[in-house]
């Protein structure tokens, strides 16, 4: 727990699992009783359930004097009336969380279409989701918040929905959490053929970590195949969460969409009312724009802000005189004044994200206030890659690029890296694999470079005989053994939710990657958490498609870090017709290296084609050769015929082999193509010896 | 046979013929030609020479299978214009022709020979296929010997390709199919081009070798990138700058014609075949060029490869060569013909391109010099000229070039061609003008 990155992870929550009440099979796990509980984990299993909603809803309502009528306050409107101020307790801040594909992005929608927030025919398909990549793949990466007017059947009164999107992966925990953090309530979305995932049961903790009143959604309900009983029982019995009243929706077919809102209105409480208190702003989302630089998405926790106002980023220490202040409705409406409670946007010149993170704290310079919101944290990168562009020509319009892309994307990191082999190119980190799968895309689509990618490692710290501590971030940078005293290895928690008859092969899986069994939990008859402590360096590989397909696709994985551990690590060399392919080497334990070598060397064999003379490809650790493999040189290479004078498709052919020869780089004399550089993800690691 | 020439007339009827001359090579191809009776040859080559023209001393080539033609049938074809005969022998020994597949045997392979010589045609070209399954050095070099004793001027050597969707295929995956391993395939080249040679055969393109005076024309306008007609099934014409390739099947070749009628029966001018496609742009053409003419033992012309796309082309194909001929896969020549390094046929190109471009300014290092201007048209009508007549050495005119090895540059041509090509960065962007000329061939291919 004392890990210094496993603070910066903030998992607060983390110990909850380890708890001991936890770690007999077949414990239930607990239920959550009231809003408040930080720890979820040390509670009783609690059967009698509370109804704290109502309650808090009653507390709240009882302040604001509705006489002191201020610009920008209760009752001004902007953009025709579309933006309608309200008071505090009017005014609902969540977010929806759901599992991949459950349905979150349409549930917005409708949200938004019911609310009269966005007309139908202006709605792009899922509209919270406007990146290109995310709408492929189906999650959320950009924040997008919506302000919502809404006119509650209940007591006819006007109320301000924000509807605030959270990230929906692994990668960026961090970044849903303070989308949390700025929430008193979240719409818990599953679907009713599926139900409750391990990334499911994640959010809905780092929802219980912040306070937020957690609604159940069950969604396709008009699936054939939807088993609402089944997944009501797993939502009470794995979550804790009272389903007597759960909302029974189908976002699809626009069913249960006005109760959905009704619930928000009624279970969401409304924000604490501290305006006269000092401005505490906490930001959580950035993002460059162009013309008005670094636009920062914020709640106001504490007092009020105002254009014009200049004001200190409390972490960062930056000044700025603001621009421009507004609500997103979903589109940018400028206001005057935001108050506590409210959700907005700032723009204020800020050049780059880094001046302006998640998790910081705006505060007035004039009357700043006493301490910081809690949670801010800096960025550490988990997984490095190295990226290197196919021509050289293009390390300038890379470098742009990274830097375009960072102004952006305050968790990239990246510096210039020369290698002998592969020439000029850049060190990246990232927060996971996702993040570096998407900020290539975006620098190959986007930015139109064709790239060279090696195989992602992860950060290894090395203890040198002189008693020097290194960070290690590629396997070039490690000293020599002779010259090492220790390396330690990031270490994560990983939970897989399975149904129960796929247990065993995961078990297998994850023994099979270095994984120590921690726990197993039956959440409910039929679905199974398994608990491993596990080298992060052994998830970052192809363990995720592995478990999709041990699984047939049904389970789902969860991790965080848990801090580093020393362990018995070599350098795996790798050697390509006599000189070492820096780019191609890995740092795997001792005991799988003799297997990893020869698995790679022969995957090599398989991806690098054969070239004019005979190529040996050696794998060693240290001086010492543990596998070797040869490809033999190829002589011949010609196609006989141009057939009568339709000479179109032999030069298709031909195109093609040049393509396939721009994306390989030069080794030594050997070229070598791209996909090679990742073949350590495509070895069979569970191939049987 | 009669239903299928009448579309191919109708066609012919219903082409455009562009400004030119006479046709100067005519190919009947594809199929079985031999199939076809003299009656229905006569009226194709009466339609072309009403509506295209055919020269005097035209090369009408005719492919021609064992077991589908005689002596009498030869001499017959031969009196309605037919100068050349390409002879699908394949194979000598008959084990090879039972596992390929082929109609004949190898009776009908001997009776064949003996009907060429009986009709005794100006020229004739004996075809073998080499890569089939169960082939060995050894009967490969019986394969060779007959065929030089054969007597033909000219001899192809194909190799055998594995198509998706026929029987090889299958039985290679299936695992059936025993085709020589690669050293032994790579030998076999070796061994055809040393024994042809030795028996007076230049090795003028990567799968075909002649006798002075025995080139395939026709072959020679497809490398040297000059235009020609083409009619029937599946036949690929290259006229304006345009490559179309017509309807493989007869139902929808028929539906195609019956259109081209109609368009032609409703328009002012005669529709031209594929004038719908865009013009090969500048940087096709050079590709182009490229690959036709590194396949020949001619070679790439690197005076006139500046002259049509500016000194830039030629800096960037000859460095592509550069490590190829440090592996012995590429020869040089300089303008006279002798043997050169490639950094002297480079410098002496571009030397001669600059003092062409005069005072005036250098011309640009671009793709776009390759349009009207038409430099790399001349350069290919005068090769085009020659066609069929050089020499066997071939190598004693025009500019400083640079060609393939033979056999190790020529076994690796897709390797060294494919290089080049990837040297080049050539985008969809300025589909230029190809403005050439519709010259003197057709090409006629049949079911």
């Amino acid at each position: 727990m004392a890990s210094p990155l496993l603070a910066q992870q903030g998992l607060k929550g983390l110990a909850r699992s380890r708890a001991p009440q936890n770690s007999a099979p077949l414990a239930k796990p607990p239920v959550r009783t009231t809003a408040s509980s930080r720890c979820v984990q040390q509670l009783p299993i609690a059967p009698q359930r509370q109804q704290p909603l109502q309650r808090l809803v009653k507390a709240a309502s009882a302040v604001l004097p509705e006489t002191e009528v201020e610009k920008g306050g209760p009752g001004t409107e902007y953009a025709n009336g579309s933006v309608a101020k309200v008071p505090v307790e009017r005014i609902r801040n969540f977010s929806i969380i759901a599992h991949i594909d459950h349905g979150k992005s349409t549930l917005a929608d409708q949200l938004l279409l019911k609310t009269g927030t966005v007309a139908a025919r202006d709605m792009v398909e899922q509209f919270m989701d406007s990146n290109q990549i995310e709408r492929e793949r189906g999650i959320t990466i950009k924040l997008n918040t919506a302000r919502m007017k809404y006119r509650s059947k209940r007591d006819g009164q006007l109320y301000a929905l924000n509807l605030i999107d959270t990230p929906g992966h692994v990668d960026f925990t961090y970044e849903v959490s303070r989308s949390l953090a700025a929430c008193e309530g979240a719409l818990l979305v599953v679907d009713a053929s599926q139900g409750v995932e391990a990334q499911t049961l994640a959010n809905v903790w780092l929802a219980l970590e912040n306070d937020l009143e957690v609604i159940p959604v069950l969604n396709k309900i008009d699936l054939p195949g939807a088993e609402p009983e089944r997944v009501i029982r797993e939502i009470e019995e794995i979550i804790g969460l009272d389903c007597s009243n759960i909302l029974k929706v189908s976002a699809k077919m626009g069913l249960g969409i006005e109760e959905t809102l009704e619930a928000v209105v009624e279970r969401v409480p409304p924000p604490k009312n501290t305006t006269a208190d000092p401005l505490r702003a906490l930001i959580f989302d950035s993002y460059y724009d162009p013309y008005r630089g670094v636009v920062c998405q914020f709640k106001v926790m504490d007092g009020k802000v105002s254009r014009g106002d200049v004001v200190t980023m409390m972490n960062t220490g930056k000044e700025y005189q603001l621009d421009e202040i507004g609500v997103l409705a979903p589109h940018k409406v400028q206001v005057d004044t935001l108050y506590c409670g409210e959700v907005g946007y700032l723009a204020a010149q800020i050049k780059s994200v880094q001046d302006a993170r998640v998790g910081d704290t705006v505060t007035q310079k004039k009357n700043p206030a006493a301490t910081a919101l809690d949670g801010y944290q800096d960025i550490q990168p988990m997984v490095y890659c190295g990226l290197f562009p196919t021509e050289t020509d293009d390390y300038q319009d890379l470098r742009e690029a990274l830097e375009k892309l960072q102004l952006n994307d305050a968790a990239l990191k990246f510096e210039p890296e020369v290698s002998s082999a592969m020439g000029f190119g850049f060190r990246c980190g990232f927060l996971g694999l996702l993040h570096m799968e998407i900020v290539q895309e975006r620098l190959e689509r986007e930015y139109n470079l064709d790239l060279i990618t090696t195989a992602p490692t992860v950060v290894y710290r090395c203890i040198t005989t002189d008693g020097q501590e290194l960070t290690v971030n590629s396997p070039a940078d490690l000293p020599d053994a002779s010259r090492r005293e220790s390396i330690a290895e990031p270490y994560v928690r990983l939970e897989m939710v399975t149904p129960t008859e796929y247990v065993g092969n995961l078990m297998e899986l994850a023994n099979g990657r270095r994984g120590e069994f921690v726990e197993m939990r039956y959440l409910t008859d039929s679905r199974t958490t398994l608990v491993f402590n596990i080298p992060l360096a052994e998830v970052v590989t192809d363990y995720f498609d592995q478990l999709k397909s041990r699984s047939k696709g049904y389970a789902s994985m969860e991790y965080k870090v848990i801090g580093y551990r020393e362990n018995d690590l070599v350098k795996l060399e790798i050697k390509i017709n006599g000189e070492p392919a820096e780019p191609l080497s890995v740092i795997c334990h001792r005991d799988t290296a003799y297997k990893t070598g020869r698995q790679l060397t022969s995957k090599l064999k398989e991806l690098i084609p054969r070239q004019m003379f005979r190529v040996p490809i050696q794998a060693c650790v240290g001086v010492k050769v543990i596998a070797s493999e040869a490809i033999a040189p190829y002589r011949k290479d010609v196609l006989a015929k141009c057939y009568g004078g339709d000479i179109s498709r032999k030069k298709k052919l031909l195109q093609k082999q040049a393509d396939g020869k721009k994306r390989m780089k030069a080794l030594g004399k050997v070229e070598v193509p791209q996909e090679a550089f990742m073949a350590v993800l495509k070895i069979d690691r569970d191939a049987k010896d | 046979m009669q239903r299928y020439v009448d579309t191919l007339l109708a066609e012919i009827a219903a082409s455009r013929v562009l400004p030119g001359g006479p046709l100067e090579t005519v190919f009947f191809g594809g199929g079985t030609p031999s199939l076809l009776p003299p009656e229905l040859l006569a009226r194709i080559l009466e339609a072309l020479d009403a509506r295209v023209g055919l020269a005097g001393g035209a090369e009408v080539s005719m492919e021609a299978d064992p077991g589908t033609f005689d002596g009498p049938r030869l001499r017959e074809y031969m009196r309605l214009g037919v100068t050349r005969l390409s002879v699908g022998v394949q194979a000598f020994q008959q084990e090879l022709l039972t596992a390929c597949g082929r109609g004949h045997n190898l009776a009908d392979v001997r009776a064949a020979i003996d009907a060429v010589h009986e009709a005794g045609p100006p020229s004739w070209s004996l075809d073998l296929i080499s890569g089939l399954p169960g082939l060995t050095p050894d009967m490969w070099r019986e394969s060779l010997q007959e065929a030089v004793a054969a007597g033909p001027g000219h001899v192809s050597v194909y190799d055998l390709q594995v198509e998706e969707g026929t029987p090889f295929e299958r039985w290679r995956r299936a695992g059936r199919l025993a085709l020589p391993p690669d050293d032994a395939a790579v030998e076999m080249y070796g061994t055809a081009s040393e024994l042809l040679g030795a028996a007076g055969f230049e090795h003028y393109e990567v799968s075909n070798y002649a006798r002075a005076g025995h080139r395939c024309a026709h072959n020679q306008v497809y490398w040297l990138g000059l235009p020609y007609y083409a009619y029937g099934m599946g036949a690929a014409s290259y006229l304006e700058g345009r490559r179309f390739t017509r309807p493989a099947k007869m139902r929808p070749y028929e539906a195609w014609v019956a259109e081209l009628a109609a368009r032609a029966a409703g328009g002012v001018e005669l529709p031209l075949p594929g004038d719908c496609l865009p013009r090969e742009s500048p940087e096709e053409l050079l590709l182009d060029t490229l690959m036709l003419r590194l396949r020949t033992a001619d070679g790439l012309d690197l005076a006139a490869l500046a002259a049509a796309y500016g000194p830039a082309a030629v800096r960037t194909v000859t460095a592509a060569l550069a490590p190829h001929e440090r592996r012995g896969g590429v020869a040089a020549f300089d303008g006279e013909g002798r043997t050169a390094s490639l950094a002297e046929a480079t410098f002496a190109a571009l030397k001669s391109a600059a003092a062409a471009a005069g005072k005036g300014p250098e011309p640009l290092p671009s793709l776009q010099a390759a349009g009207s201007s038409g430099a790399g048209a001349a350069a290919g009508a005068s090769a085009q000229r020659g066609a069929g007549e050089e020499g066997v050495a071939g190598s004693g005119r025009r500019g400083p070039r640079v060609r393939l090895a033979d056999p190790q540059g020529f076994l690796l041509s897709n390797d060294i061609i494919s290089d080049v090509f990837a040297a080049f960065d050539i985008t969809e962007s300025g589909r230029g003008q190809a403005a050439e000329e519709a010259g003197p061939a057709a090409a006629l291919a049949q079911a």
